[in-house]
């Protein structure tokens, strides 16, 4: 046997031993993952439950660590929400830990807030959670007026206190650099809370703010539910219209296309025709995908 | 003065030739780059996440480049008998002592500068360009050098007096405690007991404060620190730098190098 070839066996067995020990660790990992996707998911607020514990123990990294925690708040909500068991009870304290590292992150206050507002199983169905959220981030940047602007919308859309909701519009609207539409939202939702044109208004600023798609999404649907409503009170008073010209119920929508009422048959955001419902009352078509009951 | 800025220079030439400082840089302008992940998979925090990851990586690699070349600064010149050599020659050790700290401090300033320019890189990729407000990490660089300035300060000052391992688990502990030195004294005014209270008080007076200058997060949201904070900072840790160097040096001049 040559020099060489006694200098070549250590390396070839070295070879062998790399790719055996790598295919073998790769395969048990794998097997590892596959059981792990059965064990209950790992709570990720589970060891440490406080935001200022994890400051001081942050070695003055606690943005970075705050980064962290705001991406798992936003991983947790969405795979919570895709789950659709509504169950999102980590949700307010890792939005609490992440705020309580970095009190400047502006958008954990914003977005956080609703995602624990929205109703189950779109959110987390904790308008009162959201409020403490919001408040927290109102006490560590009052004078930044969005916040104001989002704690009005918890009190108007979530909780329907339109008189709160035009407090916080108006305290809002007196913080600098604020809007002035703040000042005419204050104004409309004292006199008209609860009115379709001023959830508008709101749900089309959360949609032109939002940078996130399913903060947008929900935005949009709320819209359309809102077009759909608008639709369908306008096409009441047309059935009722007709009800007086022609002395008698109209038998579908298409009566008052017929008569020169519409111009077309009308469809809703989603494309689908409105149809007479029970009563003889507008309503939505077989498969239309508007939610109704997101336009209240 | 020559002869420090010579032996600043030597240091700096022989701290640049070490292979860990470029696995150390490399790895850091890495993390940074890390930093377009972390905004990508989260909602709405690119820029913050990409300036946090960004210093934070700047701090941390700096900190280990301060501490693992800090150490075997002086020892490795006993262990290979160099420093004989140089204090046979018209050199006092006080100039040596300051020499090697400069040295080091002009490798961390290049290292750190070339981590900025890498940093600011992503921050101009990931934005498509950069305005006036991005300025505000660069205040949060400078805190980091003084930082690591008065890291390299108690590396220098254990590397005197004990091998690099022990050197190195001394500069890290006092690190963490030099981190955590607000909450020192808190827990001392919250215990309720005079002794205590004086205690901590003390040792939040005599030990270098790395907590105040680890300010990242304002850096992140685009916020500059005020004038006054920046000055008091800074004079503080010149302060300080004096009191470890002086202590260094009245060690050094004590040892026995036969």
């Amino acid at each position: 046997m040559s020099a060489e070839m006694i200098q070549a066996k250590p390396r070839r067995i070295a070879a062998v031993a790399f790719v055996a020990a790598l295919a073998a660790s790769i395969a048990l990992r794998t097997s590892l993952d596959r059981k792990a996707t059965k064990q209950p998911a790992f709570s990720p607020v589970e060891y440490v439950t406080s935001g200022k514990t994890l400051r001081q123990l942050s070695f003055g990294y606690q943005g970075l660590l705050a980064d962290f925690y705001w991406t798992r708040a936003v991983q947790y909500f969405g795979r919570q929400k895709l789950t659709g068991t509504g169950d999102f009870q980590e949700l307010g304290p890792l939005l609490r830990i992440t705020t309580e590292l970095d009190p400047h992150l502006l958008i954990a206050y914003r977005f956080g807030a609703i995602f624990l507002a929205e109703e189950p199983p779109s959110g987390a169905g904790q308008p009162d959670a959201a409020l403490a959220l919001i408040r927290r981030g109102i006490a560590a940047n009052p004078s930044y007026w969005r916040l104001w602007q989002d704690l009005g919308f918890i009190y108007y859309w979530n909780l329907k206190d339109y008189a709160r909701a035009a407090s916080a519009f108006e305290a809002g609207s007196r913080q600098p650099g604020a809007d002035v539409w703040m000042k005419t939202l204050a104004a409309s939702v004292a006199a008209q809370g609860g009115e379709l044109e001023t959830s508008r208004q709101l749900w089309s600023e959360v949609f032109s703010q939002a940078s996130n798609e399913s903060i947008r999404r929900s935005a949009q649907e709320h819209l359309a539910a809102i077009k759909a409503a608008e639709d369908i009170g306008h096409l009441d008073q047309l059935l009722s219209e007709f009800v007086r010209r022609e002395g008698r119920p109209a038998s579908s929508v298409g009566d008052l296309v017929r008569e020169g009422m519409l111009p077309g048959w009308p469809v809703d955001p989603s494309g689908v025709r409105y149809e007479l419902g029970s009563g003889g009352k507008a309503a939505l078509g077989a498969g239309s995908k508007v939610d109704l009951h997101l336009a209240r | 003065m020559n002869r420090i800025a010579a032996i600043a220079v030597h240091t700096f030439k022989e701290s640049v030739r070490e292979r860990v400082l470029y696995t150390l840089v490399v790895f850091a302008i890495v993390m940074i780059g890390a930093g377009l992940i972390l905004g990508g998979v989260s909602v709405g925090i690119n820029q913050i996440a990409l300036v946090n990851l960004g210093l934070s990586a700047i701090s941390v690699f700096g900190l280990l480049i301060a501490v693992f070349i800090g150490i075997s600064l002086v020892w490795k010149e006993m262990e290979r008998r160099t420093l004989y050599n140089v204090l046979s020659k018209p050199v006092a050790r006080a100039e040596f002592i300051l020499g090697k700290f400069f040295g080091l401090v002009l490798t961390l300033v290049v290292n750190t500068a070339v981590m900025t320019a890498g940093f600011y890189l992503v921050l101009w990729y990931e934005k498509g360009r950069l305005t006036a407000a991005d300025v505000a990490p660069l205040q949060a660089i400078y805190f980091i050098l003084l930082q690591l300035a008065l890291v390299v300060g108690v590396a220098l000052l254990f590397s005197t007096i004990s091998g690099p391992a022990l050197s190195a688990l001394f500069t890290i502990s006092l690190y963490v405690i030099g981190s955590l030195l607000g909450d020192l004294r808190a827990f001392g005014e919250q215990s309720g007991s005079a002794a205590l209270r004086g205690a901590s008080y003390v040792l939040s007076v005599l030990l270098p404060d790395f907590g105040a200058l680890a300010d990242i997060a304002p850096a992140a949201h685009g916020e500059l620190l005020p004038a006054s904070r920046v000055l008091a900072q800074s004079l503080d840790a010149m302060l300080y730098g004096i009191v470890l160097l002086s202590a260094t040096v009245l060690i050094f001049e004590r040892r026995d190098l036969r």
